[in-house]
């Protein structure tokens, strides 16, 4: 514990220190988050908000949209701004390799290395989402309607959500230690638009209501399959694949 | 003496091609131990099965008398890689503390300070990595491995791409770490001149197979073709060379200058030779077997094992 601790640790302030990266990062992340937010407010809520009774049941699908798109965009866009350079860098410049001939564990390494690009993701898109949610109340429901949020919408994105990118950041890893960086990466840049499309448009057909627990258990089911990829994969983690893999 | 590193009779095969053809030599306590061998002779993945990233397929290996995949073990082994494996973002102090902490030492301050002013690199020590020269990182890579006071350093090919002045420090470095600090070093290296100045062994490798292996002054005695030197303070008349060369025991080869080179037969000694010149009032400076250098041992053997 203490030594994948001292990875993370040292492993964040390096990210970090990229600082064109992390500016990027910051950048995109909150671009695309307004993007939404805005488009939502102007297009859907706005218009519902104008209406003498508005239907409260739509304006909650609408939020939870909102929530669950930006804790979405602020892990996504870390996973994929930080994950592939931070894995092909550390590699090719055999930081891994020499990690590996320390007395850390290759579990360790491998989840220190998984947490360092997810924890500072999940801080900014729970950011960003509880300021999303605070900023939509106060200015469109709380003055007419109160404040809104269903337990649903909170666990999905607030939990589950961040819990489907852990299991990604740990398959990403698992695959750039093991094989290619960019197999990995290649992961992970299909699944952000792809798993936000499928869940927004399932959202939209009235076929799964953000609202309610199927949604909640849906994401619960894609984490799932995740850890599932990730349980069968992990017996290829060894000191030897890893060394040869470079 | 204790031995440090065995291995024995060590295989390794990756994909269809066999690395490693059984190879068995012994890493003794106090030893700069040279590793020598041609590009894709099995260096790097013997350094490799020996720091526990590559396992042997078959084989007995052992580091101070442990298995190398025991944590404990790993511990006692400081190492340079190939790659230097060192961050670039961070300072040289921060790469060292990070290194102390991983092997769990909370307070290494002290002995951080003081590797960075043996590597000469107190001045530097808040500059990040990434300014630094070749020269410099391979010292700071060579601080890191030395930071939890390893007992064994192994050190893949540590002055690859550094200046003629730097590779001078770093064997100076090399030879103070195994000398003031009591260490065992297992150097590889495609520096010939640098293994025959700082080692007391030595192991060639060529195609997975050890080829020769032992201390470094008897293997140059030995393959130094039982040739003899004689140094002699003036010139010799043209009549005592004359007579020189007809005794053939004697295998008087050529004269250079004031040096007399002989090759003599089974049975006569380098006591013969001088005898009979001293009887013959020529006054000898220097007497010697001739050695042979690292470089042409290494030719020779790479020669015999060239595929006809």
């Amino acid at each position: 514990m203490r030594d994948t601790g001292l990875v993370i640790i040292t492993s964040i302030k390096n990210n970090l220190r990229l600082k064109i990266v992390l500016i990027v990062y910051i950048a995109v992340t909150i671009i695309c988050v307004l993007g939404i937010v805005i488009a939502f407010c102007l297009f859907l809520i706005a218009p519902e908000m104008n209406v003498e009774l508005p239907d409260r049941s739509k304006l909650e699908l609408y939020l939870g949209l909102i929530m669950y798109s930006t804790c979405f965009l602020g892990l996504g866009v870390n996973l994929n701004a930080f994950a592939f350079q931070s894995m092909t860098r550390e590699k090719s410049r055999g930081n891994i390799e020499s990690l590996l001939a320390t007395p850390l564990k290759v579990k360790d390494i491998w989840i220190a290395k998984s947490l360092a690009i997810f924890v500072p993701g999940l801080v900014l898109g729970e950011v960003l989402t509880f300021i999303v949610l605070v900023a939509v109340n106060y200015i469109y429901f709380v003055p007419r309607i109160g404040f809104l949020l269903t337990p649903w919408i909170a666990v999905s994105s607030f939990l589950v959500a961040p819990l489907i990118y852990f299991c990604l950041s740990l398959l990403f890893h698992l695959i750039g230690l093991t094989g290619k960086p960019a197999t990995g990466n290649v992961i992970v840049q299909v699944f952000l638009p792809v798993i936000i499309n499928l869940m927004i448009n399932l959202m939209l057909h009235g076929i799964l209501d953000a609202t309610s627990w199927p949604f909640t258990l849906a994401n619960i089911g894609i984490a799932a399959v995740i850890a599932i990829t990730v349980i069968f994969l992990r017996p290829r983690l060894t000191r030897e694949r890893i060394v040869l893999s470079r | 003496m204790n031995s440090v590193i065995s291995i024995e009779n060590v295989k390794k095969t990756l994909g269809n091609r066999e690395i490693l053809k059984g190879i068995s030599f012994t890493v003794e306590m106090g030893d700069i131990f040279g590793y020598l061998g041609p590009n894709g002779a099995g260096k790097t993945t013997t350094i490799r099965i020996l720091l526990g990233l590559l396992q042997a397929n078959s084989g007995k290996l052992d580091i101070l008398g442990q298995d190398i995949n025991l944590s404990e073990t790993r511990r006692k082994i400081g190492f340079v890689l190939d790659s230097d494996g060192l961050y670039e973002n961070m300072t040289a102090e921060e790469n060292l503390v990070y290194y102390s902490q991983i092997y769990g030492l909370s307070k290494a301050g002290e002995r951080i300070d003081k590797l960075l002013s043996m590597m000469d690199l107190e001045d530097r020590s808040k500059d990040r990595v990434g300014t630094y020269s070749r020269g410099m990182r391979q010292r700071l890579a060579l601080a890191r491995a030395m930071v939890h006071n390893p007992e064994v350093l192994v050190l893949d090919e540590p002055t690859a791409g550094v200046d003629p002045s730097g590779q001078i420090e770093m064997r100076q470095l090399m030879l103070d770490i195994a000398h003031k600090e009591n260490k065992t070093i297992f150097l590889s290296s495609h520096n010939l001149d640098e293994v025959q100045r700082i080692c007391n062994r030595i192991a060639l490798i060529d195609r997975g197979e050890i080829k020769l292996y032992g201390e470094l002054e008897n293997l140059r005695l030995k393959m130094g073709s039982g040739g003899i030197v004689i140094e002699i303070t003036q010139d010799i008349p043209e009549s005592l060379l004359a007579e020189l060369k007809s005794l053939s025991h004697l295998g008087m080869k050529g004269k250079k200058e004031r040096t007399l080179i002989f090759s003599p037969r089974e049975g006569t000694e380098i006591s013969d030779i001088i005898s009979f010149l001293a009887g013959r009032g020529v006054k000898i400076e220097e007497a010697a077997k001739k050695e042979a250098s690292l470089e042409e041992m290494y030719t020779a053997i790479l020669k015999e094992a060239e595929p006809s």
